[in-house]
């Protein structure tokens, strides 16, 4: 009767749903934490407490937090586009959580054959421990990484407020500034793997080499871009609280700002375990037999997921460390590090990992030794670079008294008296 | 008037060199010094600045610790009695006129007592208004009205942290064994 489903009703199926339900839920109740673990490290990086007053050491301020989310007023700014207004928040949480889908938490497991009543047999096959087994996983992260962005955006036009729109407009241009050196730091992996599944990837990894030994400008690269892709600081011009008073969460409240603050840390994730797949090994762990791609009993699958989870864990630490060390960069500079530095840096890596591919010197120290190389160039060239101007000069505005232009002459119509050779504004005639 | 050129002291900072350009050596000695608050601080350890206030109060430590001063700490104020237990205050207006907040109201009357001529019948300090600044202190001329180490006070409206003569002589009963005369 249900034979139908035997094409469809597979063991990876099952197991994707399974990953699908325990990453989700474990990944949302994570981020809720991950929120007190960055007020908890920014308080002794600041040497204060941090929250200590719900539960034992504050283990229960995420659920204080997120009940007085839900019970706040949801406010909504006059003049605002509802529609885009309530979807905006949506917008941004999605494509932060369906990155999850495709990372390869435990890699391949030999699933036993086993029935279940009405739907039949399953297993007996290797299944991939993932929500799915995406051929191109790399660029579908890749694309849904970008799509955060369109919440950020919609979120700031929606509001009906300038300092939200600027925030939105920041982060459009930011997207659109690093996604070209993120691109670039990946192409020179793919190019030394040849492949674009994850799975793939990390055994490419496991047999020759972590790719941030091989590629460290690469991952510096790419660890700078996730950053700004994420707003994070010191890349978080598009909610700079100094300058944009928010940015583009400024109209929100309620569970509709929470949102904004889980997809944040929600990108987080999805970002780090995007940068643990291509750099980092994945599950890989050197010298543990169980973590290689070899071991695909169902132990070793959990220990991988463990090991995965547990890199995620460090590197979302350290951008949390780098949040609270380096301060925001002006939205001039950080224009400037996008296409002055990183993007020319990218393509430096790009052409010269194509050139290495092309003559088969792939081996993780040759393309070390060309990161190096790499790097001595950025060091001897970027002094003959031009500097920076000169702070204190004087901008030759129109109007002014450095200005090379003589002013206007005064017609005699406007009677307007001049002061020392330039016209005195309209606004100061009639105090003088 | 513009600004002349004589005027102008152009300060330019020190150019940077070709490591400090790259940001990422400086970057990582931020990290230490992050890293070393760090390390130091967490679960409550030896540079750790805060204090868990209503268990902890700054009474509690040495002023070298950062604890109260007593005696020129400016919290809520009192009206001292004399030797016979009245009023000491004699309605100059002396603290109204000086108080820059406005928070002072004295209602004068004539003394009923010899010694002077008048006397507040009534005696109004708005503790919401106030910004604890000590003018009426030091204006007084009689040592009637004083600032106390009292810094914790709370009332449910406006009206009730307006401090009436009965309620700043009752903090004066209640705060002349912290702080002496």
């Amino acid at each position: 009767m249900l034979e139908f489903l035997d094409e469809v009703v597979t063991g990876q199926l099952v197991v994707s749903v399974a990953v699908i339900l325990v990453i989700l839920h474990v990944n949302l109740v994570g981020v809720a934490y991950l929120i007190l673990l960055e007020r908890k490290l920014s308080a002794w990086i600041q040497d204060r407490i941090g929250p200590n007053r719900c539960g034992p050491v504050g283990l229960f301020q995420p659920i204080a937090d997120g009940v007085k989310l839900l019970v706040k007023e949801d406010y909504k700014p006059k003049g605002a586009d509802l529609a885009l207004f309530s979807l905006a928040p949506m917008a941004i949480i999605i494509p932060a959580l369906i990155g999850w889908v495709v990372i390869p938490w435990g890699g391949e497991w030999a699933m036993p054959e086993f029935t279940l009543p009405v739907l039949g047999t399953f297993g007996g096959q290797r299944v991939v421990v993932a929500g799915a087994d995406v051929g191109i996983g790399v660029i579908f992260l890749l694309a849904v990484a970008s799509l955060g962005v369109y919440g950020v955006t919609l979120g700031g036009w929606a509001s009906n407020n300038k300092y939200s729109l600027f925030g939105g407009l920041r982060a459009t241009a930011g997207m659109i500034s690093y996604e070209i050196p993120m691109g670039a730091s990946i192409l020179a992996v793919l190019l030394l793997s040849g492949a674009v599944r994850p799975q793939t990837l990390i055994e490419q990894q496991v047999a020759g080499g972590w790719y941030v030994v091989a590629q460290p400008l690469a991952a510096l690269l790419f660890f700078v871009c996730i950053l700004a892709e994420a707003n994070r600081a010191p890349f978080d011009n598009a909610e700079a609280e100094q300058e944009l008073v928010g940015g583009y969460h400024t109209e929100y409240s309620s569970m509709r700002f929470g949102m904004f603050l889980l997809a944040e840390y929600a990108h987080l994730i999805t970002s780090s375990a995007f940068l643990a797949l291509l750099f980092l090994g994945g599950y890989h762990l050197p010298f543990v037999g169980w973590t290689s791609p070899a071991a695909v009993g169902l132990g070793p699958a959990l220990v991988k997921v463990v090991v995965f989870f547990t890199k995620v864990f460090f590197i979302v630490s350290f951008m949390m460390l780098v949040r609270w060390t380096i301060p925001r960069v002006r939205w001039d500079q950080v224009m400037k590090l996008a296409w002055n530095a990183l993007i020319p840096l990218g393509i430096a890596l790009v052409v010269l990992t194509a050139a290495l591919v092309y003559l088969e010197w792939t081996a993780w120290w040759q393309t070390l030794l060309m990161n190096a190389a790499v790097a001595a160039a950025v060091l001897a060239i970027q002094p003959l670079m031009p500097g920076p101007a000169e702070k204190n000069r004087r901008v030759p505005l129109a109007g002014s008294r450095f200005c090379p232009i003589a002013p206007e002459p005064v017609s005699a119509e406007s009677e307007a008296p001049t002061t020392g050779g330039r016209p005195a504004s309209r606004g100061l005639a009639g105090v003088s | 008037m513009a600004i002349r050129d004589e005027d102008i002291v152009p300060v330019s900072a020190p150019p940077l060199n070709a490591l400090e350009n790259v940001y990422l050596p400086e970057i990582a000695r931020g990290f230490g010094v992050t890293l070393r608050h760090l390390a130091t601080s967490w679960n409550k350890g030896k540079t750790t600045r805060a204090m868990e206030y209503p268990e902890e109060r700054r009474e509690m430590r040495p002023v070298e610790k950062g604890g109260q001063f007593k005696d020129n700490f400016r919290g809520v104020h009192r009206l001292n009695r004399d030797a016979a237990g009245r009023v000491k205050c004699v309605a100059c207006m002396m603290c109204p006129t000086i108080c820059p907040a406005n928070c002072i109201h004295i209602d004068a009357a004539d003394s009923p007592w010899d010694d002077r001529e008048k006397y507040p019948r009534k005696f109004e300090i708005d503790e919401l208004r106030c910004i604890y600044c000590g003018m009426c202190e030091e204006a007084c001329p009689v040592d009637a009205i004083e600032l106390t180490p009292e810094y914790d006070i709370t009332g449910l409206s406006r009206q009730e942290m307006v401090f009436d003569k009965e309620k700043l002589l009752a903090v004066y009963d209640a705060t002349i064994e912290k702080k002496p005369m």
